[in-house]
């Protein structure tokens, strides 16, 4: 993923402004950055969602404003704080999202046996989304965003909200998805968290993407104990 | 087409849950009831007229009286030797709908020409239409009285003229015309006859288009607060496909909500007129109605379809329009009410008024307003006009196509999550 100076304003006020980073195959590179600092715009611009006032952004060589549609193919996003159908079972919602990426029959049960792998939700899928916790639904939108295996996962705020439990146990399985090739763009507000997630770090405060490195060097460039740190220097 | 099917299936089954289901079974049952409720007190009130007579005269002629009463069906209920005050007192007790005191002198007074007086106490006990419903009975009868006496009395002072003839000297016969059909029928048993085939049409499109539009813009405005919106633009499906299966859902919905609601209306209004309103039309009206050219045909009935289904179709075109300014299921109840002010504007003027009797200028904002043409499409079949009613299916249609255009191209871009309305102040 290529992503040159891309920018989005809404009316008077830069979201986004003019941020360039890349990604490479395999890579988990997190945006991290306090609420407000324009990681989910950047997001839904490269889930091709929104559309950048200017700049550019490509993945795996496709331009997100000038192909949209191939672009889909090659990624999924996970929106912030995203729902599933509420009437829909776990089960059917699983079906009905590998139905819309599956070319055939066949496809369309792979997605489906590896998404319910993922979720561990087992006999709950047949239950109504809407009886699931938070961190269940979270998990039935985390399988269903890799079902596909995507080339790139975009995941927004993947662990917000969740229980320490739960949140480790996405994180395990984001990390071991990235290990099987699968490339993964997340943003997060918990800097700590992504410090153990991430190959690289880009720190984006008020819609400028400020530094980007792994937390290692980032750490030693600030001199700091951890990303927390490392945001506070940057921003003072 | 595959994956458009598999988003129409998801909407059937977001839109038809349990919540939805139970309203409209509510409605039916509600409308059943209400039918069986008041058909069966109607029958059960016309077959018992009790009414109560004092009579003070005890004469042939209060004999007659009571006869025609009891010839009309009442249940006649006989007072001697009672003061009025103290008869009215017995009949409430003995729950009678009405008192009748023949006078003292009635049958001489008759026989003399001396103008004679029976009065009448209606007892009231509530003020609904069944409440007073024993007057017009009672009228009846008291008419058929009159006639009773008077025919006697002519017969006897006239011998040589016929009493039929001599009371109605001027006889009138109707002929309604229809274009260029007549029939010898009068304007009002055509006109109840016309009302009868027509008025749950208006009744039910309302209904319709007003549930359906709600139920679209609900479903975007859902998708919206749920972010499942996000998610769906987001994978390889094309955006005409989720504008199209949103549209067609809705549709189908809309259409089985239509049938529920005819088929409650029709069991309700023939509960409570014993089927003349729905059918059950006297067969000489009909035939006269067949011979005016006022029954509809196979063909007439598919223009009307045609013309009742484009109006549900611009309905929602518009809502989907509407639903991309909803940013939550909240504010979606607002955002709907354009689009119910453009459809109550048509319902009220083409309920009440005659519309090519407007000024050309309100009849052009009638016209403007694609939800008058399904209203007036019944009304301009069975007066064969034709012309205006294919007018309007092109109008609706092209509508549509410009609405629905508009909906693809929303939610092809971006405005679809950006778009909202706005009421502050910009600083």
């Amino acid at each position: 993923m290529q992503v040159n100076n891309l920018t989005k304003k809404y009316g008077e006020l830069k979201a986004v402004d003019a941020i360039s980073f890349d990604v490479a195959p395999g890579e988990i590179f997190a945006l991290i950055g306090p609420n407000g600092a324009g990681k989910s715009t950047t997001l839904k611009m490269l889930s091709t969602i929104l559309r950048p006032t200017s700049g550019t952004a490509s993945i795996y060589g496709m331009d997100i404003e000038k192909n949209p549609e191939k672009v889909r193919k090659l990624i999924s996003y996970l929106p912030e704080e995203a729902g599933a159908y509420k009437n829909l079972s776990g089960r059917e919602y699983l079906e009905f999202m590998a139905g819309l990426y599956a070319e055939n029959s066949n496809d369309a049960k792979q997605y489906l046996e590896f998404a319910e792998n993922i979720t561990e939700l087992k006999g709950r899928l047949k239950d109504k989304v809407k009886s699931y916790s938070k961190g269940m639904a979270r998990k039935l939108l985390l399988a269903r965003t890799v079902m596909t295996k995507p080339k790139l996962a975009i995941l927004d705020e993947p662990t917000s909200g969740l229980d320490v439990v739960n949140a480790l146990e996405i994180r395990t399985t984001v990390r071991h998805l990235a290990k099987e090739g699968m490339t993964v763009l997340l943003s997060s507000h918990n800097m700590l968290e992504i410090e153990f997630l991430s190959d690289r770090v880009g720190i984006i405060y008020g819609g400028k993407l400020l530094q980007i490195g792994t937390a290692n060097e980032l750490k030693k460039k600030y001199n700091a104990k951890n990303l927390e740190e490392v945001f506070i220097n940057i921003i003072k | 087409m595959k994956k458009f099917f598999i988003l129409l299936k998801k909407e059937m089954k977001e839109l038809l849950t349990p919540q939805m289901l139970a309203p409209l079974l509510i409605v039916i049952l509600v409308f059943v009831f209400i039918g069986k409720v008041v058909g069966k007190e109607q029958a059960k009130m016309i077959s018992s007229n009790n009414i109560a007579v004092l009579d003070q005269d005890n004469s042939t002629e209060s004999a007659q009286v009571m006869d025609i009463f009891k010839q009309q069906k009442f249940n006649i209920t006989q007072y001697q030797n009672k003061t009025p005050d103290e008869a009215v007192t017995l009949a409430k007790n003995e729950n009678q709908k009405a008192l009748i005191v023949i006078p003292a002198g009635f049958g001489s007074g008759v026989q003399n020409l001396e103008p004679q007086k029976l009065q009448v106490y209606t007892i009231m006990k509530n003020f609904s239409l069944s409440g007073i419903r024993i007057s017009a009975p009672i009228q009846t009868a008291l008419a058929l009285v009159n006639e009773s006496f008077s025919n006697d009395i002519l017969a006897k002072k006239v011998t040589d003229a016929n009493l039929a003839e001599l009371k109605n000297p001027v006889a009138s016969a109707d002929t309604v015309v229809v274009g260029d059909h007549e029939a010898n029928v009068s304007p009002a048993a055509i006109s109840g006859f016309i009302s009868s085939q027509t008025t749950f049409i208006p009744i039910v499109l309302f209904l319709v288009i007003v549930f359906a539009s709600q139920l679209i813009v609900t479903s975007i405005a859902t998708e919206k607060e749920n972010k499942t919106l996000e998610t769906l633009l987001s994978v390889p499906v094309s955006r005409n496909a989720i504008v199209s299966a949103k549209l067609i859902g809705a549709g189908l919905i809309a259409l089985l909500t239509s049938a529920v609601y005819l088929f409650g209306m029709r069991y309700y209004v023939n509960g409570i007129t014993g089927g003349a309103m729905t059918g059950g039309a006297d067969t000489a009206i009909k035939s006269a109605a067949a011979q005016l050219g006022l029954v509809l045909s196979t063909t007439d009935y598919i223009l009307l379809g045609i013309s009742l289904f484009l109006g549900i179709l611009v309905a929602l075109s518009i809502a989907l329009i509407l639903g991309a300014f909803a940013e939550d299921v909240k504010s979606a109840q607002g955002i709907i009410s354009p689009l119910m002010i453009m459809i109550l504007v048509p319902y009220f003027l083409t309920m009440f008024l005659d519309i090519s009797t407007l000024s050309p200028l309100l009849k052009w904002i009638v016209y403007i307003i694609p939800f008058s043409h399904p209203f007036l499409a019944a009304p301009n079949l069975m007066l064969g006009n034709i012309m205006p009613l294919i007018y309007g299916i092109v109008y609706m249609l092209a509508i549509f196509i410009i609405f629905v255009v508009l909906a693809s191209k929303i939610f092809a871009h971006d405005r679809i999550l950006t778009m909202r309305l706005s009421f502050k102040k910009k600083k």
